[in-house]
């Protein structure tokens, strides 16, 4: 009896001291992942020529100078640049929580004449990289006389472009009992109701999901901004760092750092929040970010 | 009108968001742009029809296509891999039971989710610019004075690899997602019967796997031949220094928005398609020698 104690117990002081190294070097690959945040962050406190002469994360003095200088730096303010980020951001949100439920809707919930086939070159658009369409849609924007508003931005999430929040939806969709729209037709309701008063408010989960992550990748994006924005009055967020970045050159270190911690701090928010939503979101579906 | 008709007309009008999308920002580009790859075309006269001559002049008479070309393979062939092996990594030793996992997963996937922006892109600048943080760090050290690596050619890419790789929190949550479909008394089997921990690992955990693998290995691939922003902000939108960095998407914006060379960089455009599309077709051929369905 002694003897298989003893065993256990070694074996168990095994087990916690492997699991003491396993905590250590995860804690040590966590602290090489955030540093360069960090840094990021802590510099934005720093005066300039503390930023590359120390390499502690804890300024010296906590100075809020850098955000004042940075939050004025370019010929507009950043607050009308956040301004229009939010608006395209928001814009797409909605655009696209309108024009994919209601596409997701009709291909599982109804059947009309060439579903099927609506459906597969849907899944097509799916795979299809981005470069095929990116040059004409240019030109139709700029015969449309869009380049240089908002609406090449939004106008496409209306049309339900970004397939795979289609296919998100249909995913969930599926997952709702038949019976239910059965039973309103029982009582007279027609597709538009259902949609409304059965489909929608059950779905609360993928539409938030979806919204999400509308919000972070048009939050995000820079190439769609880069080719249509060309006044400073339009830029988003993303154009405006970027332009900082190439004026600046060289000198405010901290106002740009100040003003690269600004513009993820949203998204940052938003993983803070939706942290679940959004790694179910990914782990479910296998969505690229 | 009939019933049934109206019905049809109906349905229709909950996809007519899609259906004009799909015809006004999808099939009419497609076709367009198949057409205006045969022309030469600068958006002020009108395109001129001018048969297989920009494809002619890729294959032959284009150093920086070929330049292009080498720097997103080199890309690829090195960011995916690596980034695949530390997303398993981690997921592995996340996986079992660990206490505190949710703060590691979230501190793992934080990178993927900031890694695209233009805020990344320039603290990344100054971690390996000279005087940036990594020289600092490596001064402060080992009294080493590191070059820049972002301004010398035979360096600035592999910035860039580091910069995809450290977005490994994706993957590595869909891969902890896939571990969690093994079943655990396999383990358990294998324990018994005397497997060590390694070898359970490479019989059990990674063939079971290789679904998950093979997924992981797409995506990313795709979108590793799509990077842009990091390059554009990192070389100051030029694929600098003399063209080390000139990502093929990079290089596709030059030719298309900043040259107006609109005709080239629609078939510029459809190489970049078609390559991803022999890509991603040899993948899934691939697939059946390697990659193991439960049946």
């Amino acid at each position: 009896m002694t003897d298989l104690s003893a065993h256990q117990n070694s074996s168990g002081l095994l087990f916690t001291s492997k699991r003491i190294v396993k905590y250590c070097l995860l804690t040590a690959a966590s602290l090489i992942m955030l540093y360069p945040l960090l840094w990021m962050i802590s510099s934005s406190f720093k005066p300039n020529d503390e930023i590359f002469t120390s390499v502690s994360l804890i300024p010296d003095t906590l100075s809020f100078d850098a955000y004042v200088r940075g939050w004025n730096g370019l010929s507009v303010s950043f607050s009308k640049l956040f301004f229009n980020s939010l608006m395209v951001s928001v814009l797409a949100v909605v655009g696209n929580l309108i024009s994919c439920s209601l596409a997701a809707y009709a291909f599982t919930r109804l059947r009309f004449f060439g579903r099927d086939f609506w459906f597969a070159l849907m899944l097509g658009t799916l795979i299809m990289p981005q470069h095929a369409v990116l040059i004409p849609q240019y030109v139709l924007f700029l015969k449309l006389g869009w380049v240089n508003t908002i609406l090449p931005l939004v106008v496409p999430k209306f049309l339900a472009i970004d397939a795979f929040f289609v296919f998100l939806m249909v995913q969930f969709f599926r997952g709702l009992p038949k019976e239910l729209d059965e039973a309103a037709i029982m009582d007279g309701c027609g597709p538009w109701r259902i949609y409304f008063k059965i489909i929608l408010p059950l779905s609360m989960p993928v539409l938030a999901t979806a919204a999400v992550f509308s919000f972070i990748w048009t939050w995000d994006d820079f190439f769609a901004p880069l080719i249509y924005l060309n006044d400073i009055q339009n830029y988003t967020v993303q154009l405006g760092l970027r332009s900082f970045v190439d004026s600046t050159a060289q000198s405010d270190w901290s106002a740009l750092f100040a003003m690269s911690t600004l513009t993820v701090f949203p998204i940052f928010i938003l993983f803070i929040l939706f942290q679940r939503l959004l790694i179910e979101g990914i782990a479910t579906t296998g969505m690229k970010r | 009108m009939s019933r049934r008709f109206k019905r049809q007309l109906v349905s229709y009008s909950f996809l007519l968001p899609w259906l004009v999308g799909f015809a006004a920002l999808t099939i009419g580009p497609i076709a367009t742009s198949i057409y205006l790859s045969f022309t030469d075309y600068g958006l002020m006269a009108p395109p001129e029809w001018i048969g297989l001559d920009n494809y002619v002049r890729i294959a032959s008479d284009d150093p920086r296509f070929w330049t292009a070309m080498n720097v997103t393979f080199t890309f690829v062939v090195l960011s995916v891999p690596l980034k695949l092996i530390f997303a398993l990594s981690i997921a592995v030793a996340l996986n079992k039971g660990l206490r505190g996992l949710a703060v590691f997963r979230a501190i793992f996937y934080l990178p993927s989710l900031l890694g695209g922006t233009v805020a990344i892109a320039f603290l990344w600048r100054q971690i390996f610019a000279g005087d940036g943080l990594l020289n600092r760090g490596l001064e402060y050290a080992f009294g080493y004075d590191g070059p820049s690596w972002i301004s010398n050619p035979s360096t600035a890419l592999y910035t860039l690899v580091l910069l995809a790789i450290w977005q490994f929190g994706s993957s590595m949550i869909i891969f902890l997602a896939g571990l969690r479909q093994i079943p655990l008394d396999m383990y358990e089997a294998a324990s018994i019967d005397g497997a060590s921990r390694a070898r359970q690992f490479f019989k059990i955990t990674l063939p079971l796997l290789t679904p998950v693998i093979f997924f992981n290995a797409v995506i990313q691939t795709i979108d590793a031949f799509k990077a842009f922003t990091s390059a554009f902000v990192i070389s100051g939108g030029e694929g600098g220094p003399i063209d080390s960095t000139l990502f093929y998407t990079l290089y596709l914006f030059q030719e298309a928005f900043v040259n107006l060379h609109i005709g080239y960089a629609s078939a510029l455009a459809w190489v970049l398609v078609v390559i991803i599309a022999i890509f991603t077709a040899l993948s899934f051929l691939s697939a059946k020698y390697w990659v193991h369905y439960d049946d």
